[in-house]
């Protein structure tokens, strides 16, 4: 399953170019509320002009999907016929568009039940983005949303593989969103330690770890056969401690959102290199799809970005430069807790 | 490749379990009533499980309980005992509300206060269905929710069938399930789509849907795995479609593109022709709508001997868990050789082409489709074949 085009959202704007631009920059201070650091997506960076007829009634959660995975279209240099029943659509979420969820709630505690806006349900529901996705891109092949708290990001992946393979698709566009709420900043500030002063520490593999909360989106425009546009090549998913062979990088998904991270520390101690990018988006449930996307960017580039912080209490052998570096092979790793750990092996 | 469907279960308004349903089916029993589990403004009549009572340590999770009654029926119509941790075995459920953190007593306590118990935090952090589900089974397979609004569990059946196929199981427990929840009672009285009368699908005097609550789930394997654990095929799971309307968030495509092209991919993906179906269990929910459009994409496939129903008139709108309890149904009739009567259908207008079946009738045929459309303009079908 080969890469041929990124679309992405976060904090610090919209494109793969400004992720890029983020990833050479490496750590920039969270916006801070009442104490608490986040990295959120401002309004400016989800206005379009172009697009804004088709997702005028979008909210936030679905704006920041649809336009990531219209950017990855755009990216991969593919022209769409209209009505095209081959294009799959994958969009996979940790928590949903809960924000809109809430505001419902609001109008059923402020007017009753028979009074609510059918406007703001229809957006709380959780496929609602990658309906707006499929509409903004005539698309009419399959279109699926996932919820998952623990590898959103690769199951969505596996299921992606999984079309492609079957034939059912020629091409899939497969993401994630997330998106920060009053609701869950408050529930986190409670079950996670907030980083005081707002940096992600990757290499830290404490058993509570710190965090800084993030949202945004990002999709991959994934296909059975080479592009023109490529990135790289996904060879496996794998749901094992196994590394497939020795990578020339491995990435940790450490960012304080998923609990013990502990087990990292198994792969420093082989002494292979170690990255990880969180500082630059946040701590999400999804964000192993951003790690991802700066493997893809890795490859591309064959240019390793430096850490975005640079403590390594743990001895790491870890980029702290960003370098030019002859790059074949990585292994994206997530740990979710005491649960299996999830390994994707991407392949130059 | 097909795969065996080795177990079905299900419950729903009609019954606790798959032999209450068709009992409840074949006597036209519509158990519709008002709301009981919470309180509401609506008056609406639904479709309550009834006579259902959550375990305690499960308290506040019921659409995960109305799930592991359904997935301990297929389990054990299938001969299997749980852990499932000697199998390649992944889980695919599809819902709406348990995907939803929609508490609504912790979120007035959290505007009012500024906090809240986060008890129901943690309980929604701990029931994702699938890897809830996954858990008790000691599944080890991949576990991933869909959350395809109305088609949820037709597509977690078919991503079952895809995991199947490109061997990353050996088995799934697939389906949906939902409860009845305060939240979309709201939302599809908001749309004006819910009927203050018992629903009737395709009827010309239709005045929209019922919500329900219930669960139906299939236990699919790899034929070689069946055959290996000492199972003869009775039932499979030939074919998957799915299909976008690329229209509106919430209408249909209202020549049915989408939900055209979702059949014609099943077929296709079955390997059999419209002429081979024997019946179809459509979505039918008893909205103009979706009637109109789904009664006629049926007569432009099948033509116009197609003998096709709606189940909802005895199990309500069941959204996330419609596809699973639908397809279990499917499934069921193949197997005893009858489809019940639409509930709710006395006679059809000018705009439904087909008229759906009026008294329960015998069937004696190979393959069945059953059919899902979604909010979202998401389109499903998945086609079973008996042997």
């Amino acid at each position: 399953m080969f890469i041929s085009g990124i679309g992405i959202i976060f904090t610090r704007g919209r494109g793969i170019d400004c992720f890029e631009n983020a990833l050479t920059q490496g750590w920039i201070d969270p916006s801070w509320t009442d104490s608490f650091p986040a990295y959120r997506v401002t309004k400016e960076t989800l206005s379009d002009t172009n697009l804004s007829k088709k997702i005028r009634r979008a909210d936030k959660f679905s704006k920041m999907a649809a336009l990531s995975a219209f950017d990855a279209y755009k990216d991969s240099g593919m022209t769409l016929n209209n009505n095209d029943e081959k294009l799959g659509i994958i969009l996979s979420t940790a928590f949903g568009p809960h924000t809109t969820t809430f505001s419902f709630i609001d109008d059923i505690l402020d007017y009753g039940d028979a009074n609510v806006s059918p406007t703001k349900f229809s957006n709380s529901v959780h496929n609602a983005a990658a309906s707006y996705i499929s509409t903004m891109l005539d698309s009419r092949g399959p279109t699926i949303t996932l919820a998952d708290f623990s590898y959103p990001f690769q199951n969505a992946l596996l299921l992606a593989d999984s079309w492609l393979k079957e034939k059912r698709c020629n091409h899939v566009l497969c993401g994630c969103v997330d998106e920060l709420s009053t609701v869950m900043e408050y529930a986190c500030k409670i079950k996670l330690k907030a980083a005081e002063d707002g940096k992600i520490r990757p290499f830290m593999f404490s058993d509570f770890p710190v965090s800084v909360l993030g949202e945004g989106s990002v999709f991959f425009m994934l296909s059975e056969k080479r592009c023109k546009n490529n990135y790289a090549e996904v060879a496996e998913i794998s749901f094992s401690w196994e590394l497939k062979k020795n990578p020339d990088i491995i990435i940790i998904d450490a960012d304080g959102m998923a609990g013990d991270e502990t087990g990292y520390k198994n792969y420093s101690n082989k002494g292979l290199p170690i990255t990880g990018y969180s500082p630059v988006f946040g701590s999400m449930m999804i964000g192993s799809a951003f790690n991802f996307a700066a493997a893809c960017l890795i490859f591309k580039n064959q240019l390793v970005y430096r850490c975005p912080v640079s403590d390594n209490s743990s001895s790491v052998n870890s980029y702290f430069l960003t370098k030019e570096a002859n790059v074949n092979e990585i292994n994206c790793i997530r740990i979710c807790g005491s649960e299996k750990i999830s390994i994707i092996n991407i392949k130059k | 490749m097909k795969a065996v469907i080795s177990g079905i279960g299900a419950i729903s308004a009609a019954g606790l379990n798959l032999q209450e349903n068709l009992f409840s089916m074949k006597n036209g029993k519509r158990n519709a009533g008002p709301v009981s589990l919470f309180s509401t403004d609506l008056t609406y009549p639904v479709f309550e499980v009834k006579n259902f009572s959550e375990k305690t340590e499960m308290e506040g999770m019921r659409t995960f309980c109305l799930a592991v009654a359904a997935a301990k029926e297929a389990l054990k119509d299938a001969d299997l005992l749980p852990p499932l941790s000697g199998f390649k075995a992944g889980v695919c459920l599809g819902t709406t509300v348990a995907s939803q953190l929609n508490d609504i007593d912790f979120y007035s306590a959290f505007r009012k206060y500024g906090k809240a118990d986060l008890k129901p935090v943690e309980r929604f952090l701990l029931g994702n269905l699938s890897k809830a589900l996954a858990y008790l089974l000691k599944a080890n397979g991949p576990s991933v929710t869909v959350v395809n609004a109305c088609s949820s569990g037709t597509d977690a059946i078919g991503i079952g069938l895809s995991w199947l196929r490109t061997g990353i199981c050996d088995m799934v427990i697939a389906g949906g399930a939902d409860e009845l929840n305060r939240v979309p009672l709201c939302g599809f009285g908001s749309l004006g789509i819910l009927s203050k009368l018992l629903c009737a699908p395709f009827d010309k005097d239709r005045t929209g849907l019922n919500l329900g609550e219930g669960a139906g789930i299939l236990i699919l394997e790899s034929e070689e795995s069946y055959i290996k654990r000492g199972g003869k095929p009775l039932l499979y799971l030939s074919g998957y479609g799915t299909a976008a309307d690329s229209y509106h968030l919430t209408a249909p495509h209202p020549e049915g593109k989408g939900l055209e092209s979702a059949i014609k991919s099943a077929l296709s993906d079955s390997c059999v022709s419209p002429m081979d179906i024997c019946f179809v269990n459509a979505h039918g929910t008893g909205t103009n709508e979706n009637d109109k459009v789904e009664s006629t994409v049926l007569s432009r496939i099948f033509g116009e001997n197609i003998r096709y129903f709606s189940t909802k008139g005895y199990t309500g709108h069941t959204l996330g868990g419609a596809g699973g309890i639908e397809a279990v149904f499917t499934a069921a009739s193949l197997k005893y050789g009858w489809i019940p009567a639409s509930a709710g259908f006395l006679s059809k207008g000018d705009e439904i082409p087909l008229s759906p079946v009026l008294l329960n009738t015998s069937i004696n045929g190979s393959f069945a489709l059953s059919t899902s459309l979604a909010f979202g303009g998401n389109n499903a079908a998945i086609v079973i074949e008996k042997v």
